[in-house]
């Protein structure tokens, strides 16, 4: 009955009957042409065709795209605002209210009635602040465009439906706070790109109150035009009859200059950082190590960095991380990766949720896996792998008539040629092992991650700062900002007692304003293999004067007074400037911190820092008057036992984005009755400097010019 | 309208339910073949060239309820042993392999069943029956393997229930809807069951479930339906026949009075759960149940949603939808409460809308737009390959029916008003109803 079986078995009858004894033992082996040891060879590969797609502008500026497909009776209508990411500041929430609000109420409809029109058709309105999206059977489609239109043109913006948005807003910022996900992606967002960039700012619920109408229907006005929009229109519904429709219900729309915002650079960080969130509880760690990515859609190189992407840790279950996480150690139900290019500043993450006793287990394993891939070449089979992979899903996504539509707004935003999709498989299968090392090397960046975690601190946290840098773990809330991790100082103790104590606890106050000078020399390091020299001498109230030396030749000089400054490099003499110039004038003054407090400088003890091998209590210092909540212009770091300063951070906001730097003071030795710190570590700007001081006077007998400035000559 | 984010984590919820969610076929007809082969194996093709893939299907009859209740979580987890391996297929080379080929493959499974799938190139389909002819014939399970997917199952379930707001929501509400039947535990189970669970018993549980005569092979997509025929008699024909599969036949009794209980946690808005005893999936009222529920949230102009989200603002979201299961299941309506309003404000709202529809039939306009939105649904549903594969087996697992792809939505369409006001009487019934709510544990409250 089978023709297979009887065909092939005739022949053997006789010796069938025989060895039914031991093929018995093998119900496979029972039919000869059923060879299960191996994998069945593949048949010859099907041709994979991409649809094609018309593409138009009309007169008001509109670009209609149209996918024809009349396989279901359905034409879905999705237009797209292109648009530069916009910054919101304090009011972060109001483009994506603005959004929402759209579909509830016009100047015609209700909330209400707009809802009953959708329904009542059984479609779909979703609006946006990227735009609107709308969806219905093909018999409906005038029903729906009128109400689409309707929304888009004729958005009334109600308070009413303002403060109920808000209402629920607010509701939804107190639901997530328990949502690993939700905070991991605040999270994320604040480190990665910071407060200056729109992809850096967390709704809060500081600037959902502060929004108003005016922004809502400002944005509205400003940004949704024709000409910077897309109308896609996929489904069941000829080019022709798209177009007429597209100009009667979207004609009307007037076009107007758009803004295009500026959107600032990031610097690049350096080191890896550990930045957690505390959900206290918790039964699973969630893990995401991430950095920025200069990589724009369609770049010549997104390609093979996606399939780098997929051996890593993209796809299904073949990746490096998920064998190596899920199938190996058994930490997790999944571990994943992506790289994410995107024309203003694309991202990389690759993330696990993972059991709290294995989270540094699991952290070292990304780690591992991450320098991996920049390091030592895949293999070619792994490389044909992937290559198979995304071609399958490549193939698989054309299923779905919406992805043809998805390629053409794709190559229209960003600007690709016209073949880019019909060519991708080719592109795809060029991909060698060299380029993937390339592209590993060139854009992941294992030495400078965010390493940020969301979990059980009293678990968790302390087995992390082995991954930072700067050996601490930095402390965020639900909302991804920075809080202090410290544990609380003692009730009564002020920053202005920490910090009589330092003095005390280093000669005392009374000796230190009987102190007139110091003059110390040492060597300094700074990661060349050149010997530097260093001294300093300094009269208290009226001058220092800072030389370094290269084999007894002066490289560097520099002098500091009360009223000015100047550094003279390869005979190259230059006015300090005015923001350095009151940094360095700190030295003048042997008791400068009891002094600024005295001039009314904010000093706030925040707590006791217990992260590192000592105790440290930490003080923060801002301007006379600066909000809660901002940044402190510096961080110092009291022992809480000896009293020794050890260390002050930094944060000035240059050109580039806040600059971080940092000073660490050690090995505190006797002068003169005085204690001094005789090693001074400086990093700033990703470098470091160490000064080693080998000599040190107290009170030294110094001529004054030597530390003051000469009149310059004409 | 609520937050994006926390909507995700809510749909995560509807997941196990959502395995067989009303699948109304599509208005292009589906046309399909069905056999079985000698050794029970049911065969279900459907051929479209559309696009050069293929879906190939397994579903097996063993879900959660099938469970020794000492061994909760063993459907699920014997789920993951299948992927270990077999006698011809190495430890991981099940995804390779089909990762390999261009493919993509997963599992689910719910109360009642367990589906295997991989969509894969077409010219790949013989690649497909062999693994899963591989998998029914004989699946490896070893120490290792059982060991690895132990503490991923774990991983899974703290990361879909324990670490998830809230997270224990369907499994606390079936514990307290069912106390009979096997419904009363989620197919996640419990870990200790997990951890006592011997080698000896996998491999009796792999020879009581997965045998082709408690199997759907379920294939659609780009196949030449001659062809494929042969090569499913090729890789599944000699594959012995089982013991037929005897199933549990508790009936769950009616409650004496309403249920409620307070559910501690550390989410910060407080939920509302109603849950109501339906008859099972595929009855006439079945359907009038869902309907009801339509009524109720489907859409923003729904009477829930109108009512006690927009109008009142009593809450984030307020629903209500039907897990259809084999045996009589469970209808839940929902809400998460507005942050400072009270469960038992939300909860009266909820009651009230629900009271005017066993009061008031629906009018004829109401009935139009749910006949709207169900034709819609039917027509968008099954548009994948992989889609249509699940449902044709879902069809025929439960109903012995098929083509229900293509004729279930007469079943939705013949509901009337006087049908939707009389499921809302007989089973929103106050009396067989469980009510809990989850609310946030306060210093002064039980830990």
């Amino acid at each position: 009955m089978n023709s297979v079986f009887s065909k092939s078995s005739h022949p053997f009858r006789v010796w069938a009957c025989v060895a039914v004894g031991w093929l018995i033992t093998s119900s496979a082996a029972l039919h000869a042409q059923v060879d299960r040891s191996k994998a069945p060879a593949a048949g010859p590969a099907p041709t994979i065709a991409i649809g094609d797609y018309h593409l138009e502008k009309l007169p008001n500026g509109l670009t209609l795209i149209v996918v024809e497909n009349h396989r279901l009776p359905r034409v879905s209508w999705d237009l797209n605002l292109d648009l530069v990411p916009l910054k919101e500041g304090a009011k972060a929430g109001y483009v994506r209210f603005a959004g929402s609000l759209l579909g509830t109420g016009t100047e015609t409809r209700t909330k209400a009635q707009i809802d009953e029109s959708i329904d009542f058709i059984g479609g779909q309105l979703r609006t946006s602040s990227q735009g609107i999206f709308a969806s219905s059977l093909t018999r409906h489609t005038d029903a729906l465009l009128e109400v689409m239109s309707d929304v888009l043109l004729h958005p009334t913006f109600s308070e009413a439906e303002l403060e109920k948005l808000r209402t629920q807003a607010l509701s939804g910022l107190a639901s997530n706070a328990t949502d690993p996900g939700a905070i991991s992606s605040n999270l994320r967002a604040r480190v990665l790109f910071g407060e200056d960039h729109p992809y850096g700012e967390v709704e809060t619920p500081q600037t959902l109150k502060a929004i108003v109408r005016e922004d809502l229907v400002g944005y509205h006005h400003t940004y949704f035009r024709p000409n910077v929009a897309y109308l896609v229109v996929v489904g069941d519904i000829t080019p022709q009859l798209a177009r007429e429709k597209a100009l009667r219900y979207f004609g009307a729309w007037q076009p107007a200059e758009v803004p295009v915002n500026f959107v600032p650079m990031i610097g690049m960080q350096r080191g890896n950082q550990v930045c957690f969130a505390d959900l206290p509880g918790a039964v699973q760690s969630n893990i995401a190590i991430a950095h920025v990515v200069q990589l724009k859609p369609g770049e010549p190189d997104a390609i093979a960095v996606s399939v780098m992407n997929n051996i890593l840790g993209g796809g299904g279950f073949s990746g490096r991380l998920m064998q190596n996480l899920r199938e190996s150690k058994a930490f997790t139900y999944g571990a994943r990766s992506s790289l994410s290019p995107d024309r203003t500043l694309g991202r990389f993450v690759a993330s696990a949720n993972v059991r709290n006793e294995v989270t540094d287990s699991a952290v070292v394993e990304f780690l591992a896996e991450i320098q991996r891939i920049t390091r030592e070449k895949v293999t070619s089979s792994e490389l044909q792998t992937t290559i198979q992979y995304m071609t399958g899903s490549f193939a698989r996504s054309l299923e779905d008539p919406e992805t043809v539509a998805a390629f053409a707004l794709n190559i229209e935003r960003n600007k690709l040629p016209k073949d880019y999709y019909k060519t991708y498989l080719q592109k795809l299968a060029a991909v060698t092992v060299e380029d993937i090392q390339r592209v590993a090397a060139s854009y992941l960046r294992p030495e400078a991650l965010f390493i940020t975690v969301v979990g059980n601190r009293q678990e968790v946290a302390d087995g992390l700062a082995r991954f930072a840098q700067n050996g601490r773990v930095q402390y965020f809330d639900a909302l991804g900002r920075p809080i202090s991790g410290l544990e609380p100082a003692p009730e009564g103790l002020t920053a202005q007692s920490v910090v009589e104590r330092h003095y005390e606890a280093t000669g005392g106050i009374a000796k230190w304003r009987k102190v007139t000078g110091l003059h110390r020399s040492g060597k300094v390091e700074m990661g060349v293999p050149m010997q530097l020299q260093i001294a300093e001498w300094t009269l208290y109230g009226k001058g220092t004067r800072t030389e370094i030396t290269f084999e007894g030749q002066v490289m560097m000089e520099e002098v500091i007074t009360p009223t000015a400054g100047s550094t003279t490099a390869q005979g190259m003499k230059r006015a300090t400037s005015a923001e350095d110039l009151a940094d360095k004038q700190e030295s003048l003054d042997p008791l400068f911190h009891l002094t600024a407090i005295a001039n009314g400088k904010s000093y706030d003890l925040k707590g006791i820092d217990k992260q590192g091998e000592r105790p440290m209590y930490v003080v923060e210092v801002r301007e006379a008057g600066s909000a809660e909540g901002t940044l402190p212009e510096s961080t110092l770091y009291f022992d809480v036992a000896t009293g020794e300063l050890t260390r002050t951070t930094a944060v000035r906001v240059g050109p580039t984005g806040p600059l971080q730097s940092e000073e660490s003071y050690a090995s505190y030795q006797t002068f003169g009755g005085m204690r001094f710190p005789t090693l001074v570590t400086t990093v700033a700007n990703s470098q470091a400097l160490t000064i080693t001081y080998d000599h040190l006077e107290v009170n030294p007998k110094l001529d004054a010019s030597r530390v003051t400035l000469q009149s310059q000559k004409p | 309208m609520y937050h994006p984010l926390f909507r995700a984590g809510w749909l995560c919820l509807g997941m196990f339910g959502a395995a067989f969610a009303p699948a109304m076929g599509q208005a292009r007809k589906i046309p399909f073949e069905s056999f079985d082969l000698k050794n029970g194996l049911h065969v279900i093709l459907h051929e479209d060239h559309s696009t050069p893939i293929v879906a190939v299907t397994v579903m097996y009859h063993v879900g959660s309820k099938d469970e020794d209740p000492n061994r909760t979580g063993m459907a699920h987890f014997f789920e993951h042993l299948l992927f270990e391996g077999s006698e011809h297929i190495a430890r991981g080379e099940f995804d390779s392999y089909v990762e390999g080929a261009g493919g993509v493959l997963n599992a689910n499974t719910t109360q009642d069943r367990t589906f295997y799938y991989e969509v894969l190139p077409s010219n790949q389909l013989e690649l497909g029956l062999w693994l899963e002819s591989e998998r029914m014939l004989h699946a490896r399970v070893e120490g290792i393997g059982i060991e690895t997917q132990r503490e991923v199952v774990k991983e899974e379930k703290r990361q879909r229930y324990d670490n998830q707001p809230y997270g224990q929501l369907l499994p606390k509400t079936m514990e307290a809807v069912y106390r009979e039947h096997p419904y009363r535990w989620t197919p996640i189970g419990s870990l200790e069951h997990l951890n006592a669970a011997s080698y000896e018993e996998f491999m009796d549980f792999y020879k009581r479930f997965y045998v082709p005569n408690n199997a759907v092979l379920s294939i659609a997509g780009d196949i030449d339906i001659k062809a494929a025929k042969k090569l499913i008699e090729k890789y599944f024909r000699d594959i012995p026949k089982g013991p037929e599969v005897r199933r549990t036949n508790v009936r769950e009794p009616r409650r004496q009075g309403e249920y409620r209980d307070t559910v501690w946690g550390k989410d910060a808005l407080p939920m509302v759960i109603q849950a109501y005893p339906i008859p099972a999936q595929g009855t006439n009222d079945f359907y009038a149940v869902e309907m009801l529920n339509q009524v109720l949230s489907g859409g923003e102009s729904s009477r829930l949603n109108r009512r006690v989200v927009d109008e009142a603002q009593l809450a984030l979201f307020c629903g209500a939808f039907s897990f259809g299961l084999e045996h009589p299941g469970v209808t839940l309506a929902y809400a998460l409460a507005s942050m400072g309003v009270e469960p038992h404000e939300v909860e009266k709202a909820m009651n009230e809308e629900v009271d005017r529809l066993k009061r008031e039939p629906i009018s004829a306009q109401e009935l139009q737009k749910l006949q709207n939105q169900i034709e819609s649904q039917f027509v968008q549903s099954n548009s994948s390959m992989a889609g249509i594969a699940e449902s044709l087996a879902n069809y025929h697992m439960y109903f012995g029916n098929a083509d229900l792809i293509n004729t279930e939505i007469e079943r939705y369409m013949a509901v009337t008003p006087a049908d939707i006001q009389r499921a809302a009487n007989t089973y929103y019934d106050p009396s067989q109803r469980v009510t809990l709510y989850f609310l946030q544990t306060q210093q002064s409250q039980p830990q």
